[in-house]
């Protein structure tokens, strides 16, 4: 792989991948394979549903490249919202008993990304804020927000599951949000 | 009193950005942010925060066999492409190759997400696929079309399911009579169009059925069969 591909910036990346290149492809997936299997592993709550997730997700980037419009975003938002979408189908697909958490194959499963780089190193510092600004929130905006984007559950099941009316969980989720993005600023964190 | 449709929506950015409505609901909301700046604002508003939702997650590596996988297929479609030549449409260029086949039932509903949900405008057609192609009617505005080891339903003018309802595609194997789930769930376009495909080798394959099912689909059928297609 030559070393002018690895110094483009993503989105001239997808430029390439978008023509097919399966070298350009491996440069996207090398730069964001780790952050989008720890959202699906986040989310499904199993090494192999996280892989299916991840798998999934990458083929169709690779066979929908030219959906990616870089005025709407960053490859790597683009790449999450495809994890975030596919995660999602799969956990409404199951039913609700195989319906796993994240957790359940024990912490001993997991295994920090190592951090190698300075690019690396900043996005954990922006982790631990994401995760700051999180923590933050009122318990019950947080719930919310984590059992829809992590959970997969929609805003009807969360009201169901904690005996509240769906316009208060909408609300929940719409100030537990609107706290964070203040919390974070603007453009502070590049996802 | 009458409800305005923003007062309907009201509060739902939110649930919007966080993925947590059902295709039908993001849908209709879809369609109000179209004529409502307020609920525009807002979404705008809330979106990077819920961009920003991933990075909470611990870090995790993926297993040097995921990416061994991936690019396997990768090259495999990319020679594809290659033989093809510059004219082909990329999109067209390759179907994706079913992960899972018929004969090997296991853990259907566990299946990989591969075949999941393949609606229309993913793959614009099918290029270098063997064998002959057919159409099987599966009622008056649908269709299965077969070509080689893959099978895609094709329909037009269909009705949304109930409301909180999707469609289901079952299989029924050959040789057996109860149809079998599989994961592949679907809502029409707002304009009726749909296209799903059907996992699993068409040879293997009796009957296809579609029915409305609650989200996340059943595992029998509990709603009207809508459309029904027999293949052998």
């Amino acid at each position: 792989m030559g070393q002018d591909l690895r110094s483009l910036a993503d989105e001239d990346v997808m430029q390439l991948v978008r023509r097919g290149d399966a070298r350009a492809f491996e440069i996207i997936y090398e730069r964001h394979s780790a952050a989008a299997f720890s959202l699906a592993y986040r989310m499904m709550g199993t090494r192999s549903g996280a892989e299916d997730v991840t798998q999934d997700a990458f083929l169709s980037l690779w066979r929908s490249g030219a959906r990616y419009d870089r005025a709407r975003g960053s490859v790597r938002t683009w790449v999450l919202g495809i994890v975030h979408h596919r995660a999602i189908d799969a956990l409404r697909r199951a039913t609700v008993h195989d319906r796993r958490r994240a957790g359940d194959e024990g912490i001993e499963e997991r295994f920090e990304a190592a951090e190698r780089t300075d690019v690396e190193a900043a996005r954990r510092e922006e982790a631990g804020t994401v995760r700051d600004a999180l923590s933050t929130l009122p318990a019950d905006q947080c719930q919310v927000i984590e059992l829809a984007y992590f959970g997969g559950f929609t805003h009807t099941e969360i009201a169901e599951m904690l005996e509240a009316p769906v316009g208060t969980i909408k609300g929940r989720m719409r100030l537990g949000l609107k706290k964070m993005r203040a919390q974070l600023g603007e453009g502070q964190v590049a996802v | 009193m009458t409800m305005t449709d923003h007062d309907r929506w009201a509060d739902s950015a939110g649930a919007y950005v966080l993925g947590a409505m059902t295709p039908r609901e993001r849908d209709e909301f879809e369609h109000h942010l179209e004529t409502c700046p307020a609920c525009r604002e807002d979404v705008d508003e809330l979106r990077p925060a819920a961009e920003a939702l991933p990075m909470a997650s611990p870090p995790v590596l993926p297993p040097p066999a995921l990416k061994d996988r991936i690019m396997a297929e990768v090259e495999r479609e990319a020679a594809l492409l290659a033989q093809a030549g510059p004219a082909a449409d990329r999109p067209a260029a390759e179907r994706p190759r079913r992960r899972f086949h018929f004969p090997a039932l296991t853990g259907w509903r566990l299946a990989p997400v591969a075949a999941a949900l393949l609606i229309a405008g993913v793959l614009g057609g099918v290029l270098l696929t063997g064998g002959g192609s057919r159409t099987v009617s599966a009622g008056p505005n649908a269709q299965i079309h077969i070509d080689g080891d893959n099978a895609k339903l094709v329909a037009q003018n269909m009705s949304p399911p109930p409301e909180g309802r999707v469609y289901e595609v079952w299989i029924v194997p050959k040789g057996e009579t109860a149809p079998k789930p599989t994961n592949v769930l679907f809502v029409p376009r707002s304009d009726g169009s749909a296209e799903a495909a059907i996992p699993g080798s068409p040879d293997d394959i009796a009957k296809v059925l579609v029915s409305d099912e609650p989200p996340g689909g059943s595992e029998t059928p509990t709603g009207d069969v809508v459309m029904q297609a027999e293949l052998s």
